[in-house]
């Protein structure tokens, strides 16, 4: 996937700058939907779909769920920072799919995100993906030989989900397995280029608070204080567009003896 | 006839028999236990309300409460645990009991004690207004240090008076600006029985906060964090070393040992729900709803998530969907009762409509709205508690939709705090950082902003023995808590809908 991605960019480059690759891009790849709006919800006959418009152009983001599921919808009373990818996938409750997409609720309060639309024949949702019983999601595994682990985290959030939670879990449970010598947290601070050209940059703070969480997660579930070194760069990450969602992130890193 | 019932074993037969002949609740055996009286408790009670009888079991079998910790005083007033929490009234009081309470003593029952059972310790005593809050909603006030005890926590908020109807939070002894800053919030006494439900634990993480779950100092697992209404207390140890501080004004520190171990003994095996309707006749069936009677509760499944149709929180209720699948026995005024409930178990499980602006239920990842239903937060099989950590503001204390009169009301009988967030702390998620209550909840514990409001949501259990309903006693029946919930979600409930929530809630 990693690999994809790097194509992904390199052709994007190639198609904004003209080929000199000297010469900065003004903005990011032309299938980038990139943007932040209110959310729209649109009702169905069976789940809630959620919507956000951009430049005249409705997208779909994804369908109610519950707290197990891989996507976690927006939230009315906010805005919606949307990171996705357009497809030529058939539309759904009205909306062009993104895929891959990430949507991020900003945490300040707009009131001005009121939108949740009535039923309406012919937009209906798809079929709920089945729903991983989170009973699943909670078994360790067993394999120890993973070193590295990446927490994603959404803009401007240093909330953990119950799918990002897991990780930090498996990193715990693998660094006591190993009798870790050295745990190394680090967390970022990202940057998002937006599809207008413009440069969207997360809060001061967020990558201290987010490595600090997790290093205290890691304390709490027993290994010890001596062992974790938590690191956090400020200083925000250079965004492309493609890949600048990958880059919200905490790294642990175990080093054995 | 008292001195028969308390006889022993053949009290339980006699008890019975007994309640058949007494019609007023009043002269019920047992129907209020003074602290120190001494007496026998049965291992099975019941106990009259408006709706029919609550049940109450104790799976020890009989117990003596003569000397026992929980029916005896402990600190300097002479109130007992029992004093607030009473088999009759569902381990909890209701406003019924403590009126009448109020009426036999002139206000001297210690139930009144000025420390939390009157407004504002400094009011004179002898007058009904000083206890208004105590004898209009059953309130009691919880003073909660602020900054909070636990010095770890940096509020994130400052915290202004407003409003202060009872004068304590401006007093100078006992408000925020006395010796030991204090907020006092006003709160209902909740269920000691049924607690191995509140007690179990989630998971290791907290899916409210996505950071752990708190420790239980006793067994190093993670803690339920489900009890008290901003789940200060982990275990029922610390909860009951708190009590003796706080409504008994102990002053070791804590219970003495044995105290505390037979207060926890006790506790955890008392189980109680209703167990009979109007007519006299048992909600336990064979055949019947599985999940009715305290019987049911001792015997229930711990930490099961029911919101779902194959076994639903409060189990199914098919039989009673049509007369033709009733007990033979019934009435046909019994048959009529039945049905209704069973809707009303519908209504609660499946009766989808927009829950929005809830924190920690919208904000945790499951979207705001969504289209759920009741069980979405009151998920857990047999009580109706959160699986997860069950604070939640449902918008019972927060303005604007608090079920409180207008802030600057006359009226108004609850404080009214201000709380004015940092700019650089996470806003509360859909009141931003400026939020007027009548009580901050769990905030007041974490100092965080986003908890603002969040009540931890308690058992539906016994719930006909001891109205008023939710932490600040604004729900002066289950009429009036249905209605709160189809103004706050706009649920649009038909009056058939109301009518058969409230049945269906009245048997739990
Ligand atoms: C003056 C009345 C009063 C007395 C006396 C009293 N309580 Fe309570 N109890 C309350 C109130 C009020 C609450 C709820 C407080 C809150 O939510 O902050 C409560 C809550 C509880 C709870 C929590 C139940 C749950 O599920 O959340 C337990 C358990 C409990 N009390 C046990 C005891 C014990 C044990 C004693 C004696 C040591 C005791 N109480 C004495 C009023 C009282
Ligand atoms: C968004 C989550 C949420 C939803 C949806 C919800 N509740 Fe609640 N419920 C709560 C919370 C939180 C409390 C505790 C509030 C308080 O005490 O102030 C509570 C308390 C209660 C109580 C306990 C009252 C008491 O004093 O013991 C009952 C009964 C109740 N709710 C019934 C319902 C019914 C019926 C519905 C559906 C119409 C419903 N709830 C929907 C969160 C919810």
């Amino acid at each position: 996937m990693r690999k994809a991605l790097l194509v992904l960019l390199v052709s994007g480059s190639a198609l904004f700058s003209g080929g000199t690759t000297a010469q900065r891009r003004e903005m990011p790849p032309a299938h980038r939907r990139n943007f932040v709006a209110c959310p729209i919800v649109r009702d169905t006959k069976t789940l809630p779909c959620w919507l956000a418009e951009y430049e005249g152009e409705l997208y779909f983001l994804g369908l109610q769920g519950s707290s197990a599921s891989e996507f976690y919808p927006p939230q009315l009373n906010h805005e919606v920072l949307v990171e996705g990818t357009v497809t030529n996938d058939p539309r759904i409750c009205g909306g062009i799919p993104l895929k891959p997409l990430r949507i991020s609720v900003l945490p300040e309060l707009n009131r001005a995100c009121n939108t949740l639309l009535p039923a309406e024949d012919g937009l209906e949702a798809p079929a709920a993906v089945a729903r991983r019983f989170s009973e699943d999601l909670r078994k360790p595994g067993t394999d120890i030989s993973q070193r590295e682990f990446i927490i994603p985290f959404d803009f401007d959030s240093d909330y953990l989900t119950f799918h990002t939670t897991r990780i930090v879990g498996e990193a715990a449970r693998i660094a006591k397995a190993v009798n870790v010598a050295k745990i190394e947290v680090r967390g970022y601070r990202a940057t998002t280029w937006l599809s207008n050209g413009k440069q969207f940059i997360e809060t001061e703070t967020i990558a201290a608070q987010r490595a600090n969480k997790v290093g205290e997660i890691l304390v709490g579930l027993g290994l010890p204080a001596t062992a974790v070194t938590v690191i956090s760069k400020n200083e925000p990450e250079p965004c492309d567009g493609v890949t600048d969602t990958d880059k919200r992130r905490v790294t642990v890193r175990l080093f054995t003896p | 006839m008292r001195l028969a019932l308390l006889a022993g074993l053949l009290g339980v037969l006699l008890f019975s028999r007994a309640r058949q002949d007494v019609i007023g609740q009043q002269t019920e055996p047992l129907r209020w236990i003074e602290a120190g009286a001494g007496g026998t408790l049965p291992a099975e009670m019941y106990f009259h309300n408006a709706d029919g009888k609550l049940g109450v079991l104790l799976t020890g079998g009989p117990l003596e409460m003569k000397g026992h910790a929980f029916f005896e005083p402990q600190g300097i007033n002479p109130r007992g645990c029992v004093t607030c929490h009473q088999p009759s009234n569902a381990m909890s009081v209701s406003v019924e009991a403590i009126r009448e309470r109020w009426r036999v003593t002139n206000g001297e029952d210690p139930i009144f004690a000025a420390v939390d059972g009157s407004n504002n310790p400094k009011l004179p005593q002898a007058l009904a207004s000083s206890h208004s809050l105590l004898l209009n909603r059953g309130l009691f006030r919880v003073g909660l240090p602020w900054p909070p005890a636990d010095k770890t926590v940096k509020p994130e908020f400052i915290i202004e008076v407003v409003r202060d109807p009872t004068g304590v939070n401006l007093d100078d002894t006992y408000g925020l600006k006395g010796a030991n800053p204090t907020i006092s919030v006003f709160r209902r006494p909740r269920l000691s029985a049924n607690l191995k439900y509140v007690l179990s634990p989630d998971d290791v993480f907290n899916i409210k906060t996505g950071t752990l779950m708190a420790i239980d100092p006793e067994t190093g697992k993670p803690a339920s964090m489900n009890m008290m209404a901003d789940a200060r207390h982990l275990t029922l140890r610390q909860q009951a070393n708190g009590a003796y501080r706080d409504h008994q004004e102990g002053r070791q520190g804590s219970l003495r040992r044995e105290a505390l171990e037979q207060i926890v003994a006790f506790e955890q095996q008392v189980y109680l729900a209703q167990s009979h309707d109007r007519w006299g006749g048992s909600l336990v069936e064979a055949n019947g709803p599985l999940g009715l009677g305290p019987r049911a509760l001792a015997d229930g499944k711990i930490h099961v998530l029911a919101n779902n149709n194959r076994d639903p929180v409060f189990r199914l209720f098919d039989a009673w969907k049509t007369p033709a699948t009733m007990a033979k026995e019934l009435t046909d005024a019994q048959r009529e009762f039945r049905a209704p409930v069973a809707r009303g178990n519908d209504v609660f499980m499946f009766r989808q409509f927009w829950i929005r602006d809830a924190a920690h239920i919208n904000s945790i990842g499951l979207g705001n709205p969504i289209k759920r239903t009741c069980a979405t937060c009151h998920n857990t099989q047999m009580t109706g508690q959160d699986l997860a950590p069950g604070w939640v503001d449902v918008g019972t204390v927060n303005y604007p939709t608090w079920t409180e009169l207008p802030v600057f009301s006359d009226k108004a009988e609850l404080p009214v705090f201000k709380l004015t967030c940092d700019k650089g702390a996470a806003p509360h998620p859909y009141l931003g950082r400026v939020i007027y209550t009548n009580d901050p909840g769990r905030a007041l514990i974490t100092g965080k902003c986003t908890d603002i409001g969040s009540i931890v949501m308690g058992q539906f259990r016994g719930l006909a023995a001891r109205a008023p309903y939710f932490s600040n006693g604004s729900a002066k029946n289950l009429r009036e808590l249905v209605d709160f919930y189809d103004r706050r979600f706009d649920m649009k409930l038909t009056e058939q809908e109301k009518v058969d929530l409230v049945n269906f809630l009245s048997v739990l």
